[in-house]
C-alpha cells in the first residue's frame, strides 16, 4: 500500500517535471491570459448575461471569466506553474554544473521570485487616488497608509506651442512619514519615493470656490469642475459647476479655447430633484441670483490627482527581473557570444 | 517626399514578390541576380524616410505605431540580407518579400503625422523598450519565414531541414531574450509612470502570451515528440500572435498603450 502511494507520488513528480507537461501548461497559461483580453474585464454579472446571452453569460459568471486575473482558479494555475518550476528546478539542482544549466535554473527560479513578489503585493499593496487642491494637505492615515501629511504646494502644466500638454508637475511635501520629510517636484514618469510608498502625478483639474447665500445663511464650497454639490436647506437642491478657463462663444454656444485661465468663466446649474431649473455664467468676483440663492464665484485653483501607493512586493519583483535576465544570459551565453549553442 | 518614398518602397516590395514568383515558376540565373535588388533599394528608401523623420522631429523615430512599423520593416530587411548570404532559397526570398509587402500595406492605414511626445512617453525607458521590441519582433518575423520554408519543404533531405531548424532556433532565442527585455523594461517603466508594474493592459497581456508561446517552442524543441514540424508550427503561430499583439490589439482592444 505504502509502495503504491510512493509510486504514485513519484509518477506525479515525474509528470509535473516533464517537458511535455511544461509545454501543455505554457499553452494553457497563454490561452487563459489571452481569453481575459477578449472578454471585457471587471463588469457586473448582468453585463455578461446581456452581452453574451443567458447560456454563455451564465458560464462566464460561473467561472468568473469577467474577473479572470483575480479568479481563484487563475491563482491556482499560477500556483501549479510555480510548483512545476520548483519540482523541475529541484531535480536539476544536482546537475547544475555548467553556466548553461545554472543559467536555466536561475531563469526558472526568477519566475517564481516574480510570482512571489506579485503575491506579496496582492496581499499587502494599497493604493488611493487623492485629489488635492493647491495649498491644501491630506492625511495619509485617512486613506489607509501610515502617518504622514501630503501637501500640494503648487501645480503647473507646461505646454507645447500647439497647446498640447508637455508635462504636468506637482510641487509636493510629504512630512512626518516614517520620521522623515520629503519635498519634491513630481511629474509624469517621476514619482516621489519614500521607502515602499510612492506618490504619482496621475490627474488634474480645476477646484472652484463658490459662496451660496440664502435667507441670511452662507455656505462656502470647494467644488471640483463638473461636480454637483448639495445645497442647504432642504435635501433636494444642488449646484453643478462647469469651468471654462478660456471662455469664448460661437454659433454652437460657449466653450473654452484652451485649458489656460486666460478668460475664466463659471457655468452654474441649479438642480432641483436632479432637474436643471436655472443656469448662469459668471466671472470671478461676480454674483448671480438663481432661485432662492445668491451665488458668488470666489476663486479658482488647480487640483492635482495624486496616486499614492504602498507596495512592499515590487522590490522582490524587480529582483526577479534581474535574476531573469542574468539567467537568460547564462543559459544562452554560448549562443549569444560564441557562434555555437546546443 | 516621405510619402513618395513610402509609395516607392511599397512598389519595390511588390516587384520583389513578382520577381521571386517568376523565379519559382521558371528558374533563371538573371532572375536570381535581380531578386535582391529591389530589396536593397527598399532598404535605402526606408533609411531616408527614417532619417527625414529624425531631422524633422529631433528625436529617434520610436514614438508611435507608424515609426515602429517602418523601423521594423528596415530591421527585417537587414536581418534578411544577413541570412541570405548563406541561404539561397527562392522560397525564403518570396516569404520575406510577401511578409514585408503585407506589413507595408498595414502601414498605410496608420497615422504618420508628427506629434510632440505626450507626458507619459517622456521617459528614459522609451528608447530601450521600443528598440528591443523592434529587434525582437524582427527576429520572430524572420524565424516565421524560415518556419514556413521548413513546413513547405518538409520533403527535403534531413540535413537541409536541420540547418533551417538550427537557424530558427537561434533567431527565436535572440527574439525571446529581447522580448524578455521588452517586458521587463515595460514593467519597470509602467511602475514609474502608471504606478503599477503590471495592469493586464491588452498589449501587455498579449506580449506575455507571445512570450509564453515562444517559451513553449523552446521547451518543445527539446522533446522528441515536438521536435521538427510541430516546433515549426509553434514558430508560425508565435508570429501570428506577434502580429496580433502589434496590430490586432491596437485596433480591437483599446487600453493603456493608446499611442501604439
Amino acid at each position: 500500500m505504502l509502495d503504491k502511494q510512493k509510486k504514485a507520488n513519484k509518477d506525479l513528480i515525474a509528470w509535473l517535471s516533464s517537458m511535455k507537461f511544461a509545454i501543455y501548461l505554457l499553452i494553457l497559461v497563454g490561452a487563459v491570459t489571452a481569453l481575459g483580453t477578449i472578454i471585457p474585464q471587471g463588469e457586473a454579472p448582468a453585463f455578461y448575461l446581456h452581452t453574451y446571452g443567458d447560456g454563455v453569460g451564465a458560464v462566464i459568471n460561473l467561472l468568473t471569466l469577467g474577473h479572470l486575473y483575480q479568479a481563484w482558479w487563475f491563482y491556482l494555475l499560477m500556483l501549479v506553474l510555480t510548483l512545476a518550476i520548483l519540482v523541475c528546478a529541484f531535480q536539476r539542482l544536482r546537475r547544475a554544473r555548467s553556466i548553461t544549466t545554472a543559467g536555466s535554473l536561475v531563469f526558472h527560479l526568477a519566475i517564481v521570485v516574480i510570482l512571489a513578489g506579485a503575491g506579496w503585493s496582492l496581499g499587502y499593496a494599497r493604493s488611493a487616488l487623492v485629489d488635492v487642491a493647491e495649498q491644501q494637505a491630506v492625511n495619509l492615515a485617512d486613506y489607509g497608509f501610515g502617518a504622514g501629511q501630503l501637501t500640494l504646494n503648487s501645480f503647473a502644466i507646461e505646454y507645447y506651442p500647439d497647446f498640447q500638454p508637455r508635462q504636468y508637475t506637482s510641487d509636493i511635501s510629504l512630512t512626518g512619514y516614517e520620521q522623515q520629510d520629503y519635498n519634491l517636484k513630481i511629474n509624469v514618469n517621476n514619482p516621489l519615493q519614500a521607502g515602499n510608498l510612492k506618490v504619482y502625478q496621475s490627474n488634474w483639474g480645476w477646484m472652484l470656490k463658490i459662496k451660496a447665500t440664502t435667507n441670511g445663511s452662507t455656505q462656502v464650497m470647494d467644488i471640483k469642475d463638473y461636480d454637483t454639490f448639495p445645497l442647504g436647506p432642504g435635501p433636494d437642491n444642488a449646484v453643478r459647476v462647469i469651468f471654462l478657463p478660456d471662455y469664448a462663444e460661437d454659433q454652437h454656444g460657449a466653450f473654452s479655447r484652451t485649458t489656460l485661465p486666460n478668460n475664466p468663466c463659471l457655468g452654474l446649474s441649479l438642480l432641483q430633484s436632479g432637474r436643471t431649473v436655472d443656469m448662469a455664467l459668471i466671472a470671478p468676483g461676480e454674483e448671480v441670483r438663481m432661485g432662492q440663492y445668491r451665488f458668488s464665484f470666489e476663486d479658482y485653483a488647480y487640483y492635482s490627482g495624486l496616486q499614492i501607493k504602498y507596495d512592499p512586493g515590487v522590490n522582490l519583483v524587480f529582483a526577479g527581473f534581474i535574476l531573469l535576465l542574468l539567467g537568460l544570459l547564462g543559459r544562452y551565453w554560448r549562443l549569444f557570444f560564441a557562434r555555437e549553442g546546443d | 517626399m516621405a510619402e513618395n518614398l513610402l509609395m516607392g518602397t511599397f512598389l519595390l516590395l511588390v516587384l520583389a514578390v513578382l520577381i521571386n514568383l517568376a523565379r519559382l515558376w521558371s528558374p533563371a540565373t538573371w532572375l536570381d541576380k535581380a531578386a535582391p535588388l529591389p530589396m536593397y533599394l527598399a532598404a535605402a528608401f526606408l533609411l531616408v524616410i527614417l532619417a527625414l523623420r529624425v531631422t524633422d522631429s529631433g528625436r529617434l523615430p520610436l514614438a508611435n505605431m507608424y515609426e515602429f512599423s517602418v523601423f521594423m520593416v528596415l530591421i527585417i530587411l537587414l536581418g534578411y540580407f544577413f541570412m541570405r548570404r548563406s541561404l539561397a532559397a527562392p522560397v525564403f526570398d518570396l516569404a520575406v518579400a510577401l511578409l514585408l509587402t503585407l506589413l507595408f500595406a498595414m502601414l498605410g492605414s496608420l497615422p504618420s503625422d508628427l506629434r510632440p511626445l505626450m507626458p507619459a512617453l517622456q521617459s528614459r525607458w522609451l528608447t530601450a523598450h521600443v528598440a528591443t521590441a523592434i529587434l525582437a519582433y524582427s527576429a520572430f518575423a524572420i524565424a516565421f519565414c524560415l518556419g514556413i520554408i521548413y513546413l513547405v519543404e518538409a520533403n527535403q533531405e534531413e540535413a537541409a531541414l536541420k540547418v533551417i531548424d538550427r537557424r530558427i532556433y537561434r533567431l527565436v532565442v535572440w527574439g525571446f531574450a529581447l522580448l524578455t527585455l521588452v517586458i521587463v523594461t515595460g514593467a519597470v517603466w509602467a511602475e514609474e509612470v502608471w504606478g503599477n508594474w503590471w495592469s493586464w493592459d491588452p498589449k501587455e497581456t498579449w506580449s506575455l502570451v507571445t512570450w509564453v508561446v515562444y517559451a513553449a517552442y523552446l521547451h518543445a524543441r527539446r522533446t522528441s515528440e515536438w521536435k521538427g514540424r510541430r516546433s515549426a508550427w509553434l514558430v508560425v503561430i508565435g508570429f501570428l500572435v506577434v502580429l496580433f499583439t502589434l496590430f490586432g490589439v491596437s485596433i480591437l482592444l483599446p487600453g493603456l498603450h493608446s499611442y501604439a
